[in-house]
């Protein structure tokens, strides 16, 4: 509880998650653990960035799956096919997933409700289909290779460098998503999700701020991807499933909405969820809709939103 | 000449029927103007036409002489223009004073990087608009709720909070749509009195509102609306006294 409370004030946040980040590897033994980590981090970052979206701007967003496989996949072509060094790759994958988002952003986000969901999820679909089909350049269905992350010519492929690298990366993440919520401009994305037409009476240009949130989450979901496909060395359509578009969203209404430490806990829950639950693939689908349908149900605002209330003088 | 807001041949249709017809009128910066009318004159059309919600079907608006046509509301409030809503428009998933704070918003410095970054000049800046916020919540006598969350304000202390929320942009024209509906007899007269002042400050404010003795009391013009054209404006006096007027409320020929 106590530390419960620490979370309340961002900045000691920010250093309690850095502690945590640090003090992991402490208790892995295993190369498999760092590999479950690192996924946690991985989903820890598209959550993040999907809560500034849906979280504070409150618009829905059930394709970002597409973003993150395709951030995967052009950062794999570009490497694997066209010879580009690696880290010159997976910025052009940002930017050309920034490009997509920014130009689906306008019509899509003129959107609400159900429409938007239906919206973006048909986008995150089409992109998964694109990346199944277009076998010429991105393998087909049975994925391609992605070369390593390499310092001078030598390749990383120990997991501990990149546990290092993606928990720096995260928690840079959650440093720049903190700032940008408690400044003029999340200010806005909230009225945005508090009343449209007043943050616009006042001079918000919501349309712009949610177009602006939507390119952003866009890209902080591409660098998971990105990061994926030089982690693991191979990229499948699989990474685009729309069923990790659910994973993520779910990730953020467990953790609890407009709180970044939420989506964190989230992730971490859903991600390591599987572990307990190996061998049965169903089951861990069936689970992952009862927890969605039981956080929604019974504590609309999340997690850490709950507890946050529980407290002796927490209200937020 | 010195209107701040001009209307020519404005008209609003809805499927056939004009909600606004062929208004023309204008309004003198500074003092209080109401917009009144029996139920379905046009009054709330008009504010949303106004305040750029609606697009006109025909006529034109101009604010301080610019054409304000196809101009979205943010937009508008770039013009000095402001408003509050009828129907209670608050971020209940903000603070009290955040949703004050939200108003300051042209104010700041919102550019995107600087706002990651949190830069000193978003901090201070955001200090700055906080202490500023707190400011206009003593001056609509909200000064108990700085701390409140808006979901444990009455009714008539939201109302007061988007009046805050409005005056925190700075606005040379503010639209008041019905500040006094739901309030009793107390709260509608010191929600009278608070448009006074502000009004002192050099805000022009138009009111839209149903409760009579309010409007006759604070307004130094009024407009008459029925059936979406102008019926009268004047004095609170010579309106009052105007027999269409009285025809018009009293349901007569």
């Amino acid at each position: 509880m106590g530390m419960l409370k620490t979370l309340r004030t961002p900045r000691m946040g920010l250093i309690v998650v850095a502690l945590i980040l640090a003090a992991a590897p402490l208790a892995f033994s295993n190369p498999y653990q760092y590999d479950v980590a690192i996924h946690v981090l991985l989903n820890a970052m598209v959550a993040v960035g999907l809560n500034l979206l849906m979280g504070y701007a409150g618009q829905i967003s059930l394709g970002h799956a597409g973003f993150f496989g395709l951030g995967a996949y052009v950062t794999a072509v570009l490497s694997a096919n066209y010879g580009w060094p690696v880290y010159l790759s997976m910025p052009a994958a940002l930017v050309v997933v920034a490009i997509l988002a920014f130009l689906v952003a306008r019509p899509i986000l003129r959107l609400s409700g159900h429409y938007l969901a239906m919206a973006t999820l048909g986008l995150g679909i089409l992109i998964s289909i694109v990346l199944r089909t277009e076998a010429g350049i991105t393998g087909g269905p049975d994925g391609m290779m992605a070369p390593p992350l390499s310092v001078g010519d030598t390749p990383i492929y120990d997991e501990r460098y990149w546990y290092a690298l993606i928990a720096v990366l995260l928690l840079i993440t959650v440093w720049l998503a903190l700032n940008l919520i408690d400044s003029p401009v999340g200010r806005a994305l909230r009225a945005v999700h508090g009343s449209e037409v007043a943050a616009e009476v006042v001079g918000v240009h919501t349309l712009g701020y949610k177009v602006l949130i939507f390119v952003v989450s866009a890209v902080l979901a591409a660098l998971a991807g990105v990061l994926t496909a030089h982690y693991s060395g191979f990229v499948t359509p699989d990474l685009a499933n729309f069923i990790y578009s659910i994973e993520f969203v779910t990730m953020v209404v467990l953790g609890g909405m407009a709180s970044t430490y939420g989506a964190l806990i989230g992730a971490v829950i859903l991600t390591l969820l599987p572990q307990f639950l190996t061998g049965v693939d169903e089951l861990e689908m069936m689970v992952l809709g009862l927890i969605l349908m039981v956080v929604v149900i019974f504590m609309p605002t999340g997690l850490v939103p709950t507890l946050g209330r529980l407290m002796p003088g927490g209200r937020r | 000449m010195n209107a701040i807001l001009e209307c020519r041949e404005l008209t609003k249709s809805f499927g056939g029927v004009d909600a606004v017809a062929d208004l023309s009128f204008s309004i003198e910066r500074g003092h209080i103007h109401s917009i009144i009318g029996p139920n379905g004159a046009g009054k709330t059309t008009l504010i949303n036409l106004l305040t750029g919600i609606y697009t006109p079907t025909k006529g034109s608006i101009l604010l301080s002489d610019q054409d304000t046509r196809g101009l979205a509301p943010y937009k508008l409030a770039r013009r000095g223009l402001g408003r509050t809503f009828q129907n209670l428009q608050v971020c209940m998933n903000m603070s009290a004073i955040e949703n004050v704070m939200v108003g300051r918003h042209l104010r700041l410095n919102r550019r995107f990087i600087p706002s990651l970054l949190r830069l000193k000049s978003v901090r201070t800046g955001d200090r700055d608009c906080r202490e500023r916020a707190a400011e206009l919540m003593r001056f609509t006598g909200l000064e108990k709720q700085i701390d409140a969350h808006p979901g444990e304000m009455s009714y008539g202390a939201l109302k007061r909070l988007e009046i805050a929320r409005a005056l925190a942009a700075e606005p040379e024209l503010l639209f008041l749509d019905e500040p006094a509906a739901g309030l009793n007899a107390n709260e509608t007269h010191a929600i009278g009195a608070l448009i006074r002042e502000v009004a002192e400050r050099g805000v022009t404010v138009v009111l839209v509102e149903h409760d009579m003795r309010l409007v006759m009391d604070i307004s130094d013009s009024v407009l008459v609306l029925n059936y979406g054209r102008r019926l009268a404006q004047g004095t609170p006096q010579s309106v009052q006294n105007d027999p269409e007027v009285v025809s018009a409320y009293l349901g007569g020929a």
